[in-house]
């Protein structure tokens, strides 16, 4: 599943049927090359629904056991929350210190949260060669 | 794959780190070994009103010197700059500005004045990062000249390779 696709779905409480949120950006953590969070638009809980609290990753909504599980984020997702840590329209730099284009969407995988491409105008860039993601490029390992 | 680069391309080249943050922008170029390698970098702030940092980079803390970027592990890496110059002054320095020097052979010809620094880039990080070549103008072209070698004189960068590579096999076979 693509960012552009699943960015604006609507998070849905399985304990009420009703809508509790919209997928506004996804929280990557560099380290896992994995999406740990999303940020939705303000409700009266929070801002920030955790992976590990999604029940389904579905093609027409996000389901949640109940509305209380999107919350303020902690100290651990915040640091990865912000415009630095935004990929889209980003740069993407080597470990070589070659610029490879720019991050047009970016593609993961739905059942593990795992960022599988970043899509470039220049072609796609695996997951699992992501090193960081900076306010000034995202960076990724060099190919042999 | 090796690569040869200008000196003048490399500064104003973003540092950036693994984690992806910009933190300076190279500013000069530090010569080590009696100018036949790079030392390490001078640095400036980035922004359009910042000047120059009290922090250099080391050659060996570089990552990697690509056609966009200098790449570094972390901040923790730059050093202050008296540090990276007495270290590259330890092993002979620059001995003094190279760019704007009298280019001379050993006949005593003035062939121009060095108008750029012709560096060769390895592909292992740590390696060294050798002086190859001057880029020098003489009576209104541009030449380019193997590190200290007369008889190996090109008008452009793509070819000047092979002439570092005829050089290189002309040293060791004289050696």
């Amino acid at each position: 599943m693509r960012f552009s696709e699943a960015s604006g779905r609507k998070v849905v409480s399985t304990s009420t049927a009703e809508t509790v949120g919209r997928i506004e950006e996804f929280v990557i953590d560099p380290r896992s090359h994995s999406v740990v969070a999303l940020e939705l638009k303000r409700t009266d809980t929070g801002d920030t629904l955790r992976w590990s609290d999604i029940v389904a990753f579905g093609v027409d909504a996000v389901t949640v056991t109940a509305a209380d599980k999107i919350s303020d984020a902690g100290p651990d997702i915040q640091t990865l929350t912000g415009k630095a840590h935004r990929v889209l329209g980003k740069r993407v730099l080597s470990t070589r210190g070659d610029e490879l284009g720019r991050v047009a969407d970016v593609e993961f995988d739905p059942e593990t949260a795992a960022i599988t491409a970043f899509q470039l105008d220049s072609g796609d860039v695996e997951g699992v060669r992501l090193i960081g993601i900076g306010s000034y490029a995202v960076v990724v390992h060099a190919m042999d | 794959m090796s690569r040869l680069m200008r000196t003048s391309e490399v500064a104003k080249r973003p540092v950036v780190t693994l984690a992806g943050e910009d933190v300076a922008q190279v500013k000069d170029v530090v010569y080590a070994a009696s100018g036949g390698a790079v030392g390490g970098f001078t640095l400036a702030g980035r922004g359009l009103f910042a000047g120059p940092l009290k922090l250099s980079l080391a050659w060996t803390s570089v990552g990697a010197l690509g056609s966009d970027a200098v790449m570094i592990r972390d901040e923790d890496v730059l050093e202050p700059t008296q540090a990276v110059l007495d270290a590259s002054a330890a092993t002979g320095g620059s001995g003094g500005n190279v760019i704007g020097s009298r280019v001379l052979t050993d006949a005593g010809l003035d062939l121009g004045e060095v108008v750029d620094v012709v560096i060769e880039v390895g592909d292992d990080p740590g390696g060294p990062c050798d002086v190859v070549g001057y880029e020098i103008a003489a009576s209104g072209e541009h030449l380019m000249v193997p590190a200290s070698a007369k008889d190996f004189v090109v008008n452009d960068l793509a070819g000047f390779g092979a002439a570092v590579a005829e050089f290189r096999a002309q040293l060791e076979g004289t050696a």
